[in-house]
């Protein structure tokens, strides 16, 4: 009881705050003439991937406005829609509602969807609600239909893919489907601009004569029941929640604050009533699925004890059974019961023998892509700043007489850090068409089916396999390919192991030194850290799990697969182009900073005597100065020397600068081919020989090993910071040079006993 | 019999779910109802089951589809 009175005192809250603050609607902040409650609110809700956004963007252009629904975090967007010729000539408000299966929620998004219907307590209700139907799914979707008819609120019905469905053979009749379920039925196809005239006038002829919808028929054993608890609820509860609705809500055992415990229980008695009176005529049915069941090996065994039948599965059912009732009389599937092309697609593509194969084809296709079909690109985009760029800045610079120092700031420090960010969009931009691409094409659905159980080994969803192989090419994309991952959890962890993933700016360091110290077994060493960098992911993953992301549940994978489609090219420019923008926006301006601030460093001279600013020796800088202080903390693990030092602060910027800082530390030219390091390897071995007391092989490797660990580079951060969140980039930096640092130390206290 | 035991090709009607309340109700929802007509289109890589269901494809893990008890669609 206490619990549901603060629960609505809670609402009550809410509820005050929006009525402080009517401003909050941000169509009307736009300027909107519109009195306050004057403007007719219309809501699109309905099943994920019907069309129902494409039909807000159709129906409402660019008088839209994405943000919060006030008292919560639920993004929603909004607008204005002007019909012609209307009665209503401010326009209606268009609310799109977050995309839901059905109206028990799951999430916040869903349960601002269900309480806009069922609450009469809310602000901001719609007065008629538009239900995108798709045509290709019926079934399911008129499931989700009889959910919100059962809410009272006037209904019209968008019939969506129509054209999808008319292709497979299935004709689906907007008429006898208005008939069959006494609400106005239009088909739209908002991309060609169709059928929207017509569902402006429905609309407004609901909203001059709004009529409560016809509820789907359960049967007359559940509609008895359900007729008996609506009437009780109405007495009380009536004014507050669409009593039909309720009284089914109860019937399943839904929690709904405020509802009296005596209630609650009529409602059980209900459904205890509904359920087949003989026990035992279950019995035998139901003993010979109970032995396989408990000793099948991936199931917990309580499952013996689950109820063969519940409310919820009857309601189901009797949904289901109506939904059935309305396809017979609304769709011809005469030519629809052969199988589809996507049928005979999949029976290859997720096959036994060419599932893995294909699987694995497509990410070497997105691996090849993202790591050498951008080489050209970046090289390309470099030499313009190389060239071109640098030329016309140092111009102006002279021009200007700038002075030493600002020459130095503008070509080293942010021609530099731009030129940095800039090798990063073309990467990005390949992830982001790819991803999209995949998405769009279908394939996507298919590969997460497929590796499934293998990911699953690690607790992860089988999409998480598609940002981790990307990884391997470089962690910025990789990151950026977490967003094909539904669960916000997943997200996150995929998103804190992905650094561990040894990208290939960092092979090429791998490669210096394992060439210069190890010879003929280079290759066996470079071998060993990605080997460590997969251990590290499923060890580190594991961890993660036990400590930070307990409460992520292992989720079956019950997955609607879509059908297979050409990918368009609007769609994909247009995702890619939102996603690229919104990377350069977050991580851009952190990687130039970086960039400038590191150049700034190396710059300015400590103490007197050494130079002035700008031509100080790098050993003298004050960039010099740190490596020096850090570097006693790498002496457990043989290589505590400022050289060492300083090239991994410049490997937090970038792994691509790691060995040319060695090289600026000694002085020597870098080589032009890690393979012969030439007089960077000499310096490099005295270095080592003499920081690790000899044992120069463990050193070695401990130094790759926290290379490997430690923060990959800015961009990594940055583009962390995008998707995860600043509080735990900054925690899994914590972590990655804490676990860095421990197994370097291991590796050369435990390597120095051994050689 | 259970659903991760029938072959591509199978023709079956779903008779109960054996499945925890919350996954219950999520493939209730997707049409997963007793009574509902099932075709098995392919076996996953590794152990899953792809089904038709009406004009829907959903991909099953196969823990998911041993929970779901099946009978052979003779009508069809």
């Amino acid at each position: 009881m206490a619990l549901q009175d603060r629960a609505a005192g809670l609402r009550r809250a809410t509820r005050a705050t929006m009525l402080e603050k009517p401003c909050c609607d941000p169509v009307e902040d736009a300027g909107d003439v519109a009195v306050r409650g004057e403007v007719p609110r219309v809501a699109l809700v309905g099943n994920p991937n019907v069309g129902k956004s494409t039909l807000f963007n159709a129906l409402t252009g660019a008088r839209q406005h994405v943000g919060n629904w006030p008292g919560k975090t639920v993004h929603v967007a909004r607008g204005t829609w002007r019909p012609e010729p209307t009665a209503y000539t401010d326009g209606l408000t268009l609310i799109d509602l977050p995309g839901t299966y059905s109206l028990v929620p799951r999430s916040p998004d869903e349960e601002l969807t269900r309480d806009l219907l069922v609450d009469h307590g809310l602000d901001g209700r719609p007065e008629v609600v538009v239900v995108t139907v798709d045509a290709a799914n019926l079934a399911r979707n008129l499931y989700f239909l009889s959910q919100v008819l059962d809410t009272g609120v006037p209904v019209v019905v968008a019939l969506t893919m129509v054209d999808v469905a008319r292709a497979r053979g299935l004709k689906v009749s907007a008429e006898s489907l208005a008939d069959a379920l006494g609400t106005p039925v239009v088909a739209v196809l908002p991309h060609q601009g169709q059928g929207l005239d017509d569902l402006a006038e429905a609309v407004c002829a609901m909203l001059a004569d709004p009529r409560p919808p016809r509820p789907a028929d359960l049967g007359s054993a559940l509609e008895e029941e359900t007729a008996a608890l609506t009437s009780l609820v109405a007495v009380g509860l009536g004014e507050r929640y669409a009593p039909r609705w309720l009284a089914l809500a109860l019937l399943c055992g839904e929690p709904v604050p405020t509802v009296p415990e005596g209630l609650r229980e009529q409602a059980r008695e209900a459904g205890r009533r509904l359920l087949p009176a003989d026990p035992e005529s279950a019995a035998p049915e139901s003993a010979a699925p109970d032995s396989t069941a408990t000793d099948s090996p991936d199931r917990p065994a309580d499952l013996g004890e689950l109820p063969e039948d519940d409310p919820e599965t009857l309601v189901a059912e009797a949904r289901y059974a109506w939904a059935h009732r309305v396809l017979a009389a609304a769709v011809d599937r005469r030519a629809a019961d052969r199988p589809t092309l996507t049928d005979r697609v999949d029976r290859v593509l997720t096959s036994r023998w060419l599932g893995i194969p294909v699987f694995l084809a497509v990410m070497w296709g997105v691996f090849t892509a993202t790591t050498t079909l951008a080489v050209p690109l970046q090289d390309g985009l470099q030499a313009l700043l190389d060239g071109p760029v640098n030329r016309a800045a140092t111009a102006v610079l002279e021009a200007v007489h700038a002075p030493g120092w600002l020459s130095g700031l503008v070509l080293n420090g942010l021609v530099g850090g731009v030129g940095q960010l800039l090798t990063f969009v073309p990467l990005m931009a390949i992830m982001f068409v790819l991803l999209a691409l995949l998405e769009d094409s279908g394939y996507m659905a298919r590969a997460a089916f497929v590796v499934d159980r293998v990911m699953r080994l690690i607790g992860l969803p089988g999409r998480a396999f598609l940002p981790l192989i990307v990884g391997f090419g470089c962690n910025v994309p990789a990151l950026a390919g977490t967003r094909i991952l539904a669960h916000r959890g997943h997200r996150l962890l995929v998103g804190m192991l992905i650094p561990y993933v040894t990208c290939s700016a960092r092979l090429t360091v791998y490669v210096l030194l394992a060439s210069v110290f190890f010879g003929s077994r280079a290759g066996t060493a470079v071998f060993a850290m990605y080997v460590l960098s997969i251990l590290l992911v499923i060890g580190i993953g594991r961890l993660l799990r036990r400590v930070l992301f307990r409460d992520l549940a292992d989720e079956p994978l019950v997955l609607e697969l879509p059908p297979y489609r050409r990918p368009t090219a609007r769609v994909v420019g247009m995702q890619s182009w939102q996603k690229l923008n919104a990377f350069l926006r977050t991580a851009g301006g952190v990687i130039v900073a970086t960039v400038a601030a590191v150049w700034l460093l190396s710059a300015i001279p400590l103490g007197g005597g050494q130079g002035g600013f700008g031509k100080v020796p790098l050993e003298h800088s004050v960039f010099g100065g740190t490596a020096r202080t850090i570097a006693p903390a790498f002496e457990p693990a043989g290589f505590g020397d400022w050289h060492s030092s300083a090239s991994l602060i410049t490997g937090f910027v970038a792994k691509e600068a790691v060995v040319s800082t060695m090289a600026q530390t000694y002085e020597v030219q870098q080589p032009g081919d890690n393979h012969h390091a030439g007089s960077l390897g000499t310096a490099l071995r005295s270095t080592f020989e003499r920081t690790s007391h000899g044992h120069t092989v463990p050193a070695v490797l401990a130094f790759m090993v926290f290379l490997l660990a430690y923060t990959p580079c800015m961009a990594t951060l940055a583009a962390q910071r995008a998707e995860i969140g600043t509080r735990l980039t900054m925690l899994g930096t914590g972590i990655q040079l804490a676990v860095a640092w421990l197994l370097a130390v291991t590796v050369y206290q435990i390597g120095a006993l051994l050689w | 019999m259970r659903l991760r035991d029938c072959a591509p090709g199978d023709r079956l009607t779903l008779r109960r779910l054996r499945v925890r309340a919350g996954e219950r109700l999520r493939l209730l929802e997707l049409g997963f109802v007793p009574g509902a007509l099932l075709h098995v289109i392919a076996r996953g890589a590794t152990g899953g089951l792809l089904v038709g269901l009406g004009d829907a494809r959903v991909a099953l893990d196969g823990a998911t589809a041993g929970a779901l008890l099946v009978e052979p669609d003779v009508a069809r």
